[in-house]
């Protein structure tokens, strides 16, 4: 029995075979092989499961973090130092303060139990009222993050020269915002939005887990606790490569921002 | 016809059809009226490892299981043997063949009927080492001819002692006589298997877009570690007893979410998480519900020859275990909603009968004077105060009963009892060797049968470290064996251990749900928790 078992995930290999066979199985096939905890499904049916759904709120949390930040970012700099300046500030350090396991349960107290309008977890099939709570709980604290990179930037440009002959050219200042300060000031926003991006598909592990949405973190997770090695290593190998493809994404998109910038 | 009368009229016969089912179905009572959408939703901790009768290996797969399949016998509301797929079984005088007689109507969901041959199929698969089943040992366990041998790899697989005389009749052979062997066919190992599905889709056939099945109900959706969806089988045989027409289990891995969520309104039924079982039963008297588990807690005397002198004396161990208050233990330590326990075997086990014992009816106070008696009696009191160690594996839980028993004991009798805990492996190889005076003991058991507990207790049990040996004991459980009638043997064993008090029962392991008030028939009393989607209903509201 033993013997059929090891055959049957290669484990009766020499060491060197084990890895030569995993390694070309991924390059080759992208064949993570059979997980080891559940009979009827390996690696790649897991992660094909897992992963569109962890995608799917990742980005959208990513969208909302990405456009509530900015927009908050640049509202409270061109409304320096008014009430909506110190409002959107505030705003934005409480929701840099509150991590996705800190939102979670707040959301969930709220909107499921108490206001009774949202299911309280899951997926079903990606319904909108089940994605709701995860990219909330997911974006605040990036958003909260987003927004004061971009005030703080988007203040700096706006005191910089070539504003200033800008609006002494005359033009309207709402053209100066978008035609002259946004690119500068998206910037330094830009280098920090590439590890985001992988935050919130990599830090989705909490959010799958609390909200049980059917998420790869969950299996992630899931293969930790009861040593499922080859799940484990198929996600921990996805994730890497997303972090390095973002990354890159994130170093190509530094030229169409800054002119300066050439490779 | 107006929009109106034609929804009046659907109504009209959708509730016909609805009291139709409940007159049929004989677990509804009378004046019950069942709800429009019969829909049963619950929480499950994790996902489940597959659903594969012969692969399955954790609780929420078996869950799934039993209704996705049906084996040759099943479970009814307090775990007694119901028919399943046989309507019967004859068992040999010498209790080593057993032939079942398999309906002739039960059906796959694929409308292929189920014969004796699938019951060969699965079970010489699920011995089969190709399979690598983690419920091998189970086939080996029921005793069957040949189980041992084909799992060591000396005899092929397929040459196990079960044979489809025809295909309506099974017969199984067995190695030693087991009475609990039908009991043994309501697990998920032994349910049947479909071998042309198997043989066609390998290990996909449980995807639900392959799987066939013969029980109430056939799998239509699963997202791992979220959701799988369970809906009825037409070609069930007994289809229109069946009441639940969907069963959703649902993946919460956090059981405070599950509990909110339940309180939200979405789930029908969830566990309730460690130490809030008070608060649920005061805020929702009707819903936080407690069941009997089929495990003990106990202790037990060290009676063997190294054994302290002391408890050699019944006078003394009788004295020990009456000065517990046990509902002191069960509802301001543990308040995990836990049967306070008189007996050794829990009374919720199938088929047994806990006997009258007098200390069950007394009133605490009265325990405590017979205790201070039978102390007194045996040459203990406050100038020759009893003095020993009791020991307990590390655990919060465990620590808080041994701290309350010592003082008990302490301000009742006068004893002094210092306490020790070990970590469980050197727990386990201390209580084995008799290192002990007196040691925590707990047993969950493997069927719901009195032996499973009571056998620990027969003088050739590995697991009885106290030694106690009775030879009255050791006869009537090797007699309950090959009994008919195995009730008043295990009665009598527990009568015994009264008398001798080799153990200090302590209480009944519990578990605690909340479960909605329309769910209608939750087997509470079954100390498996082996329920049955088809055997529940949805009450309107």
């Amino acid at each position: 029995m033993l013997a059929n078992i090891e055959a049957r995930y290669g484990l009766d290999q020499p060491l060197w075979k084990q890895l030569w066979d995993y390694m070309s199985n991924i390059i080759l096939h992208f064949d993570f092989g059979p997980s080891f905890k559940f009979k009827d499904r390996d690696v790649n049916d897991i992660i094909a499961q897992g992963f569109p759904i962890s995608l799917t709120y990742g980005s959208l949390a990513f969208v909302v973090a990405t456009l509530v930040g900015v927009g908050l970012g640049v509202w409270a700099a061109i409304r320096h130092n008014t009430f909506i300046d110190y409002f959107a500030v505030t705003l934005g350090i409480a929701a840099q303060a509150l991590p996705n396991f800190i939102m979670g349960p707040i959301l969930i107290l709220t909107f499921t139990l108490w206001l009774g309008i949202l299911p309280g977890g899951g997926w079903n099939g990606g319904q909108w009222q089940y994605l709701i709570m995860p990219v909330i709980a997911l974006s605040t604290s990036y958003m909260g993050n987003i927004a004061r990179l971009t005030r703080s930037s988007m203040l700096e440009v706006l005191n910089s020269n070539f504003i200033r002959t800008a609006r002494a050219k005359g033009l309207p200042m709402r053209a100066v915002i978008w035609r002259h300060a946004m690119k500068p000031t998206l910037l330094p926003v830009v280098s920090y939005l590439g590890p985001v991006f992988v935050y919130v598909l990599t830090g989705s592990v909490f959010v799958d887990l609390y909200f049980s949405t059917g998420g790869l973190g969950q299996a992630y997770v899931g293969s930790a606790l009861t040593r499922d090695y080859a799940v484990l290593l198929g996600v921990t190998i996805l994730y890497g490569v997303l972090t390095v493809f973002v990354n890159l994404l994130t170093d190509l998109a530094y030229a169409w921002f800054d002119p300066k910038i050439r490779y | 016809m107006t929009q109106t009368t034609r929804f009046a009229l659907a109504a009209l016969l959708s509730s016909t059809m609805l009291t139709g089912a409940a007159m049929a179905a004989s677990h509804v009572p009378e004046g019950v009226t069942l709800a429009d959408d019969q829909t049963f939703t619950y929480r499950v901790l994790d996902e489940h490892s597959s659903v594969d009768p012969q692969v399955v290996e954790d609780v929420t797969g078996s869950e799934i299981v039993r209704d996705l399949f049906e084996g040759l016998m099943n479970q009814d509301e307090d775990g007694n043997l119901v028919p399943g797929v046989a309507t019967g079984y004859e068992v040999s005088d010498d209790k080593l063949t057993y032939t079942f007689t398999l309906r002739d109507n039960a059906k796959w969901s694929n409308g292929d009927p189920v014969v004796a041959g699938d019951f060969v199929y699965a079970w010489n698969r699920a011995a089969d080492p190709a399979l690598a089943s983690p419920y091998q040992w189970f086939i080996e366990l029921m005793s069957i001819e040949g189980a041992s041998e084909i799992i060591a790899g000396t005899a092929e697989p397929g040459t196990l002692g079960v044979t489809a005389v025809d295909d309506h009749t099974l017969e199984v052979k067995l190695t030693s006589p087991l009475p609990y062997f039908p009991q043994m066919t309501t697990h998920a190992t032994t349910f049947p298997a479909p071998q042309k599905v198997i043989e066609e889709f390998g290990e996909d056939w449980t995807k639900p877009e392959n799987i066939v099945s013969n029980g109430a109900y056939v799998l239509t959706e699963h997202l791992p570690n979220e959701r799988s969806v369970r809906e009825r089988n037409e070609m069930y045989w007994d289809n229109e007893n069946t009441i639940i027409d969907k069963t959703i289990a649902l993946v919460i891995n956090d059981e405070n979410v599950a509990l909110t969520r339940y309180l939200a309104g979405e789930l029908d039924r969830t566990e309730i998480p460690a130490g809030q079982y008070p608060k649920m039963s005061q805020d929702y008297p009707d819903e936080a519900t407690s069941f009997p588990r089929l495990c003990n807690y106990y202790y037990t005397f060290n009676v063997s020859e190294g054994g302290p002198e002391a408890f050699k004396d019944v006078n003394v161990r009788k004295a020990l275990a009456l000065a517990v208050d046990r509902d002191i233990i069960v509802e301001k330590v543990m308040q995990g909603g836990q049967p306070p326990a008189y007996t050794f075997t829990p009374a919720a086990v199938a088929g047994f009968e806990p006997p009258a014992l007098e200390w069950a009816s007394m009133t605490q106070a009265d325990r405590d004077a017979m205790a201070k008696d039978l102390l007194a009696e045996a040459g203990y009191g406050p100038d020759n105060p009893l003095e020993f160690e009791m020991v307990y594996n590390t655990s919060d839980d465990h620590e808080k009963v041994a701290v309350a028993l010592s003082q008990m004991w302490k301000s009742k009798l006068g004893v002094q009892a210092t306490l020790a805990n070990m970590e469980w492996k050197v727990f386990l190889e201390e209580r084995g060797n008799q290192n002990f005076d007196m040691a925590r003991g707990a047993w969950c058991g493997d069927y719901n049968e009195a032996s499973t507990f009571l056998d620990l207790l027969d003088s050739q049990s590995g697991y009885n470290d106290g030694k106690f040996s009775n030879a009255r004991v050791d006869e009537l459980l090797e007699n309950a064996k090959t009994a008919d009638d195995t009730g008043p043997l295990y009665t009598e064993v527990e009568e015994i251990i009264y008398d001798e008090m080799p153990v200090i029962p302590i209480y009944h392991y519990a578990g605690v749900y909340m479960l909605d008030t329309d769910l209608g028939n939750w087997p509470v009393n079954n100390v498996e928790q082996n329920w049955y989607s088809k055997n529940l209903y949805k009450i309107a509201e």
